[in-house]
């Protein structure tokens, strides 16, 4: 919001002795930062940000309290010559509780307009002076004083005026020339011939004051805060008055801005009052709140005096009762916000600066709880595939169905995991499988040249379910591009599945997961951070004895069809050898050539015995023996 | 001839061109040298035995096809030995003759994303504090996400124009902070509190609001979010906390500053601003000359999130915070844009995640 450095200092005028970083820098330290500084109208206009709870502080006057509570220092006297009050010259009826008080004027204008110095402050406002008094006077004293009020052309007006709820399919052109179809829950002011403004929301076109209009009657009322947010919300219609009161507004200024702007009309335009009254009466003030010392010692961590402690909460405007050990107090009626003891120790600790607030290391009261497994797990599990050459990537939870449908199960229905209001179709399934993604960010790495592409994710997939998706932390990798080449001791060569399937194996995978081919030369796979061997559920394992007599390595070389399983023979193989000396058994090398026999290929393998003894020849010689007649029977040939 | 020979020899004889390829190295050839033309127990030692004991008939024969086998291996051997001379030879000329600027082999190096990176250090700050890490999934039920912390229920953040709901459950967002974090623990907790001496923990995660993606906004980012509870727990201990934790992440010299604030979950609220890590708060671009740079919000929980989760407010009280992860990430690496975080270019990642 902004605010007027020159027009802050005529609500208290203290501040005129404060620079305008001063100034910056007091209102920041009661809760007011200010974002920025304008220069405007020969002054500087401050960009001041205001929490949503201080509907309060949205004015000059607001504001001025502020200050003059953090400088102790009196504010400007706010004083107009109350109207004296008479019978109503236009009946007003409130028909509903959302509206309990509605003060009102009526005048008959004459001559003037809005002085300079009045348009130049709402300019300075970047709001836009309309050049008629009775707008321009309501629009500055929302301004200054917080209050929004509307002025209504009188002789526009048909019969009687109620506040009431709309009926359904009553329609309202707004100010803005839009027509408005308005739904039962709107609260409307209406005389005979339906409604003619979205109370404290908007006026209406057909009640407006123009060049011609005569006699103004104005309405400065309070409305429920729920009530007008309502409203605006359902016409997304958010106005600075909807502001004020959506935030609440102080109803004991209802008549007091009602008499400003009476005073303002008749100094600017000649204005004659033929009648002030108001209807109904101030909502009841919300109870006093007590504030127990102990509250307020152990939210400002040590103890204040409560003396003190009444002295800055009357500073605000409240009504204190001292007793021994509490604070009975009644806030003042602009501050809906302070309703809990909670509320009136911050309060205190807010004007006595939060610089003041000691700082300690809270105790530690029971034993500390130890990082979760899972959590470990994956950050082991993410160190472990940066140091095999893998980059983190982070992706938005949501992809398009299509992305979604190439990978995810088959089972997990995308229905369930759809967002009711996507920021687009590509972001609008809450993502069931990762590779969708990593596909995407390693053909934009290898688009802008990557020559390699490592990637992985760790992050939760979506299951559909009868009550919404459950998550399931995933662990995706992507791998492809060229490996190697770039230095003389390792050759080029594509990346290939059976890369990803050694680090899935290394990861200690029981089954290997299916590799899935993602684009040209590039591959991937993904896979439940469940499905990984955790990571240190011992700090060291037990024992296992291992064998310190040498070891035997033997070469088998051996001609197998090109069909053949790896598996197969290895498992024929062990089955005909000893299980306690065969350390491993594994093929070394594949060779295919045309050299070989048609269909053939020549694999090496690699036997490794080791006992709790030392080997002899002769009996390794005859395991080798029986090795090579079980692959035999799967018909491999020793290779002359 | 072969009729004539025991069998595990004729067999060794037909193993024997294999047992020689696979000999990679010149220890391997000595020791198959030894089985098959060793003076003692070899193979051909063997058959040199057998020749002497056999029938004056089949000498002939015999000694011919031994002869025949032990040529073979001898002068296989000898061939394979000096194959491996060679090879040996040229790799010690190689290696004399290293060019140390040559670029060697390097292994692969990958990165932690920068905004993981941060999150970790934050956990290490608050480990010693007796802080853990809690967490919550992304799809949160309303009730979860704002009624459990004390927001209003016409609050604007709960509009579709805000937040992300799932189409066929009206009931359950996309979470929009890590708060609810909050209530899932308080509400786990709440029964053996007394028994725990209170709880603290850091909730970092994921968080979704509907924001077009430009580059200071994203529809999805992280927060780190920090909760204690414990007796007596005031305003100060939030303070002493965070100047622990801000200190050992910006270095000994930081100084903080609260300032009120507000938001609904918590009373008193306040910001926290930082002195400038990137100037020392002499003034510069990142802290628009103000020394002083706005890291995270806080404040003490408010009583009715504690009585939302089954806790008296009026024995137990505690302090939160949450912090927006990319934005300090952003502050401290001076990254333009926030879409580099989600491009994951390697070469940003390289840069920016790296490895301890």
């Amino acid at each position: 919001m902004w605010i007027d450095r020159k027009a802050l200092a005529a609500e208290i005028p203290a501040a005129a002795a404060l620079d305008t970083r001063q100034l910056c820098e007091l209102l920041a330290s009661v809760g007011f930062p200010v974002d920025g500084v304008a220069q405007r109208e020969g002054g500087d206009v401050l960009d001041v940000d205001i929490t949503a709870n201080r509907g309060d502080a949205m004015s000059h006057r607001g504001m001025a309290r502020e200050v003059a509570a953090r400088l102790h220092r009196p504010l400007a006297p706010l004083a107009p010559p109350a109207s004296a009050e008479g019978a109503p010259q236009v009946q007003v009826r409130l028909e509903s509780p959302a509206c309990p008080l509605y003060a009102t004027a009526l005048l008959s204008l004459g001559k003037g307009g809005t002085p300079p110095e009045v348009q130049a402050f709402l300019r300075a406002l970047e709001a836009t002076p309309k050049g008629l008094p009775a707008v321009d006077a309501s629009n500055e004293l929302l301004h200054r004083c917080g209050h929004p009020t509307h002025a209504f052309d009188a002789d526009r007006i048909r019969g009687a005026v109620s506040v009431r709820w709309a009926r359904v399919g009553e329609t309202l052109v707004t100010l803005d020339g839009v027509t408005r179809t308005l739904a039962a829950q709107d609260l409307v002011i209406a005389d005979e011939s339906g409604p003619i403004a979205l109370a404290g929301v908007m006026g209406g076109e057909a009640t407006k004051v123009t060049e011609a209009t005569r006699r103004v009657l104005l309405e400065s009322a309070w409305f429920d805060p729920k009530a007008v947010k309502a409203t605006a919300r359902r016409h997304s219609l958010h106005t600075d008055a909807s502001h004020r009161f959506g935030r609440g507004a102080d109803p004991a200024m209802a008549s007091v801005a009602r008499d400003l702007l009476v005073d303002r009309l008749k100094a600017w335009a000649g204005a004659t009052l033929e009648g002030a009254w108001t209807a109904g009466a101030l909502p009841p003030a919300g109870a006093p709140v007590a504030l127990e010392a102990s509250l307020l010692t152990r939210v400002a961590g040590e103890p204040l005096p409560l003396p003190e402690a009444a002295e800055i909460l009357r500073r605000l405007g409240c009504a204190v009762d001292e007793r021994s050990g509490s604070l009975v107090v009644q806030p003042p009626s602009w501050r809906h916000d302070l309703v809990i003891p909670e509320d009136l120790a911050e309060e205190v600790l807010r004007l006595r600066g939060y610089e003041h607030i000691p700082s300690v290391l809270p105790p530690l009261e029971g034993p500390p709880v130890p990082l979760a497994a899972e959590y470990l797990q994956r950050q082991a599990l993410a160190r472990r595939l940066a140091h095999l050459g893998f980059h983190q990537t982070v992706t938005y939870g949501f992809i398009s169905p299509e992305a979604d449908a190439a990978f995810a199960a088959p089972g997990n229905a995308v229905e369930g995991r759809t967002l009711a209001n996507p920021l687009g179709q590509e972001y609008s399934v809450m993502r069931g499988t990762l590779l969708a993604s990593l596909r995407a960010t390693a053909e934009q790495n290898l688009r802008q040249g990557a020559r390699e592409v490592r990637l992985f994710e760790v992050a939760p997939a979506h299951v559909s379910g009868p009550k919404g998706p459950t998550e399931r932390f995933t662990l995706g990798l992507a791998w492809g591009g060229t490996l190697g080449g770039e230095d003389y001791l390792s050759p080029a060569r594509p990346v290939q599945e059976a890369d990803l399937a050694g680090v899935a194996r290394d990861l200690g995978l029981a089954r290997l997961p299916e590799v899935r081919p993602l684009g040209e030369g590039l591959f991937g796979f993904e896979v439940p951070v469940a499905d990984l061997p955790e990571a240190g559920a011992r700090i060291i394992p037990a024992f296992r004895p291992f064998s310190r007599f040498p070891a035997v390595e033997r070469d088998l070389s051996l001609l197998v069809d090109l069909g053949q399983s790896h598996e197969a023979l290895t498992t024929a193989m062990r089955g005909a050898l000893p299980a306690e000396a065969l350390q491993d058994l594994r093929c070394v090398d594949v060779f295919r050539h045309k050299s070989l026999p048609p269909g053939r290929q020549a694999w090496l393998m690699r036997l490794r015995f080791q006992a709790d003894r030392t080997l002899v020849g002769a009996e390794v010689d005859g395991w080798m023996v029986a090795a090579l007649a079980a692959a035999e029977s799967l018909g491999a040939k020793l290779r002359a | 001839m072969d009729h004539l020979l025991p069998p595990e020899i004729a067999e060794a004889g037909r193993a024997f061109p294999q047992a020689l390829a696979a000999c990679g190295d010149l220890d391997t050839l000595l020791r198959l040298k030894g089985v098959y033309v060793g003076r003692e127990g070899s193979h051909a030692a063997r058959l040199m035995d057998l020749l002497k004991t056999a029938p004056k008939e089949q000498k002939r024969d015999l000694g011919a096809a031994i002869n025949g086998l032990k040529q073979q291996w001898e002068e296989g051997l000898k061939l394979r030995q000096t194959e491996l001379e060679v090879a040996k030879k040229s790799l010690n000329a190689l290696a004399s003759s290293w060019d140390p600027t040559l670029p060697p082999p390097v292994p692969a190096r990958g990165a932690l994303h920068p905004l993981n990176r941060l999150m970790d250090r934050l956990v290490e700050v608050f480990r010693p504090l007796g802080f853990h890490v809690e967490e919550g999934p992304e799809v949160e039920t309303e009730a979860h996400n704002f009624d459990g912390l004390n927001i209003p229920e016409d609050h604007p953040a709960k509009a579709s124009s805000d937040t992300f709901y799932l189409a066929a459950h009206p009931e359950l967002l996309l979470r929009t902070h890590t708060s609810p974090v909050q209530v899932r623990t308080l509400l786990r907790v709440a029964p053996e509190l007394a028994t725990r001496g209170g709880i603290r923990f850091l909730a970092p995660g994921r968080v979704y609001r509907k924001d077009e993606i430009d580059p200071t906004h994203s529809p999805m980012f992280h927060q780190v979010e920090g909760m204690l509870v414990g007796r007596g727990i005031g305003m100060q201990h939030l303070k002493g906390t965070l100047e622990y934790a801000l200190r050992a992440l910006f270095g000994p010299d930081t100084e903080i500053r609260l300032r009120p604030s507000y938001f609904p979950f918590v009373e008193p609220g306040c910001e926290v601003d930082v002195s400038c890590p990137l100037c020392g708060a002499q003034g510069c671009r990142v802290c628009k000359g103000s020394g002083w740079v706005e890291i995270l919000g806080a404040g003490l929980i408010h009583p009715n999130v504690l009585r939302y989760a089954g806790i008296d407010p009026t024995e137990w009280s505690g302090w939160a915070f949450g912090m927006g992860v990319e934005r300090m990430a952003m502050m401290l690496s001076q990254t333009p844009d926030l879409r580099l975080f989600f491009e994951n270019d390697q070469r940003f990642l390289r840069a920016m995640g790296g490895l301890d």
